[in-house]
């Protein structure tokens, strides 16, 4: 394929699990951030190779839950102890005992959101096109092929160094896609 | 390997080491029961008086068999505390060997055979059960009233009378010695021959047990624990025991893997993943407790009528309100938020201290489960707590490293040892791969 003015990424395939593994691990080493490894099942070992830290998706869960929580309490506060305040079977107005099932599964809810649409927002999901999608042979990484891609505006990236880093890891078919 | 026989080892009567230890289990219960004998002289004619309750009458129900304190009757209720605690333990092992076989689980291979032993240890609680057999009327009220005068008594009296009460708890343990004999000795079995006919068996000896756990875990709690105060409902009381046993066994499954990897037994098959496996169960059991625990006191509070709420009320006595706080923050909240991290699930100086503070949170439940029923107006710690809770560990505890050192401390030819072995990557990330 030829190169063009405004290269995306520098694809590499690779044959095995094994030969993408070490060369995940080259790359992770020589410091690159925005790039990633695709596999047509997942790796075991593959999250360590890529030096891939915790997810932050959890924060989102976090903060989706605490808000669930504080809703769910706040809410039945203030409609049963202070705009609507009825006596019912000689409870008090407001009592954390009846508001927490209600808070409880609004935690969950919440929660769940959080997961969801962080998870989306933070792999800049729904993605309608996708540049690696150009590449006539990438599409065998949902069959047979293991990839690395390194896309080009990674700080650490060079035309010639990066294309020769993967080759030393024994990437075969190295070429660019276009934005 | 040991040359002795498994049968031996297995019921723990043959010869050797085993049966010296099972001796000792059965001359200190024999012990215990002398001293029983000493310290409660008299008091089988002190019956106990029931008394109704505030409002109950209009119910119809006495809630309350006030106890007359004696030296004796601390004893015993301390021994139960300390019983029901190390109980919680073996029968929490026993649901994790069913649950393995169940899911046909392969990560908790390496750390099977120590909990096969923890459940084998059945016919040792048999043993240390014998004090409470034999004093179970200085322990339980309902056994010194007449179920004519006694409404909810009577109501119960197919249970709740004194030989099905003595049977049953036999059979009990029998039961679990039954299950968790034949899933440890099909496991010993597998580790000289390799067959995997084994681990079909181990499934079905898995798939029945299930539901004898189930219920025979209920039976007990519902006898041992609940029957305290006889006249009380609650459906959930089962499945509570349940979710504190399996709670505190999790703690400890964690520590002792992680003491035998360090050690030396489990160096080359325990890994992260285990450890991972263990936290993150922990975490959900964290949960489950809260769950039921909560669900059972808010039914309760929530239909308010006086059967049901004499319970609770009895535990919001004094210093009991206390513990009753500590169980709410120190059983749930605290772990909760420790364990809420997935990086806290490996982190020894998060969950080292976590497990300590596990066993004494499920001490602290066993407590407020047992003991108000003695100390109506609050918690006392008696010294008596300390020897007995000591005394029946160090039996246990005792007996489990004898079995540990004596076999091999793995399944050495499950089928799914090497899958186990092999696939020690912990994901750290829950979800996909990012791209940033």
């Amino acid at each position: 394929m030829p190169e063009t003015n405004t290269p995306y990424a520098l694809i590499a395939e690779f044959e095995t699990a094994a030969d993408i593994m070490n060369a995940a691990v080259r790359v992770r080493d020589a410091g690159f951030r925005r790039w990633d490894v695709h596999t047509p099942y997942p790796v075991h070992g593959m999250d360590d190779a890529m030096g891939l830290q915790n997810s932050k998706v959890g924060w989102f869960t976090f903060f989706g839950g605490m808000t669930g929580f504080t809703t769910g309490m706040s809410m039945i506060w203030w409609m049963n102890k202070w705009d609507y305040p009825v006596v019912v079977g000689g409870k008090p107005l407001f009592s954390p005992m009846f508001a927490f099932p209600v808070s409880y599964e609004l935690t969950i809810l919440l929660a769940s959101f959080g997961t969801l649409f962080g998870m989306l927002f933070l792999n800049r999901l729904p993605k309608l096109y996708n540049p690696l999608l150009k590449s006539r042979t990438f599409a065998r990484f949902s069959n047979d092929r293991f990839f690395i891609t390194i896309q080009c505006d990674d700080p650490k990236y060079s035309s010639t160094e990066t294309r020769k880093l993967l080759e030393d890891s024994g990437g075969r078919q190295i070429h660019f896609v276009e934005d | 390997m040991n040359s002795r026989t498994l049968s031996n080892i297995d019921t723990a009567v043959g010869h050797g080491r085993s049966a010296r230890w099972f001796c000792w289990c059965l001359l200190i219960s024999a012990l215990a029961v002398i001293f029983g004998f000493v310290t409660v002289e008299g008091a089988e004619h002190a019956t106990a008086t029931a008394t109704t309750a505030l409002d109950s009458k209009l119910a119809g129900v006495s809630t309350q068999i006030q106890h007359e304190y004696t030296l004796g009757k601390q004893f015993l209720y301390s021994y139960l505390v300390a019983f029901m605690f190390f109980l919680s333990l073996c029968l929490g092992s026993l649901f994790l060997v069913i649950l393995h076989h169940l899911f046909d689980a392969a990560w908790s291979v390496p750390t099977r055979r120590m909990l096969e032993h923890i459940a084998s240890l059945a016919p040792v609680m048999l043993g240390l059960f014998l004090p409470i057999l034999i004093f179970a009327p200085q322990i339980y009220g309902w056994m010194n009233i007449d179920p004519l005068g006694d409404h909810a008594l009577q109501a119960k009296s197919v249970l709740f009378n004194r030989p099905a009460w003595t049977v049953v708890s036999v059979m009990l343990f029998c039961l679990w010695w039954l299950f968790s004999w034949r899933l440890r000795s099909h496991s010993l079995d597998q580790d000289k021959d390799g067959a995997a006919s084994h681990t079909v068996a181990m499934r079905k000896w898995a798939a029945g047990g299930i539901f004898v756990f189930a219920f025979t875990l209920t039976l007990a709690a519902i006898y041992w624990m609940k029957s305290l105060q006889h006249a009380w409902f609650s459906t959930m009381y089962g499945v509570y025991y349940f979710a504190g046993s399996t709670w505190v066994t999790l703690a400890t499954a964690y520590v002792l893997a992680l003491y035998y990897k360090k050690s030396g037994p489990l160096k080359d098959v325990v890994h992260k993943r285990q450890l991972h496996d263990f936290g993150v169960l922990l975490f959900a059991f964290t949960v489950f407790y809260a769950y039921i625990h909560f669900s059972q006191y808010f039914l309760i509070w929530n239909a308010g009528i006086p059967e049901e709420t004499f319970w609770y009320v009895l535990r919001e006595t004094g210093s009991w309100w206390d513990v009753g706080m500590l169980i709410v923050f120190g059983h749930f909240f605290v772990p909760f938020l420790c364990l809420l991290r997935i990086d806290a699930k490996l982190s020894m100086t998060v969950m080292l201290p976590m497990a300590a503070w596990i066993w004494l949170m499920h001490y602290m439940d066993m407590q407020f489960n047992i003991m108000p029923v003695l100390h109506p107006t609050g918690m006392s710690l008696h010294i008596f707590d300390v020897l007995c809770f000591v005394g029946i560990g160090f039996v246990l505890i005792t007996v489990f490293r004898r079995w540990f050192a004596a076999h091999p401390p793995y399944p050495l030819r499950d089928p799914r040892l090497k899958e186990a072995i092999t696939h020690h990557e912990v994901k750290s990330a829950p979800s996909g791969i990012e791209t940033h």
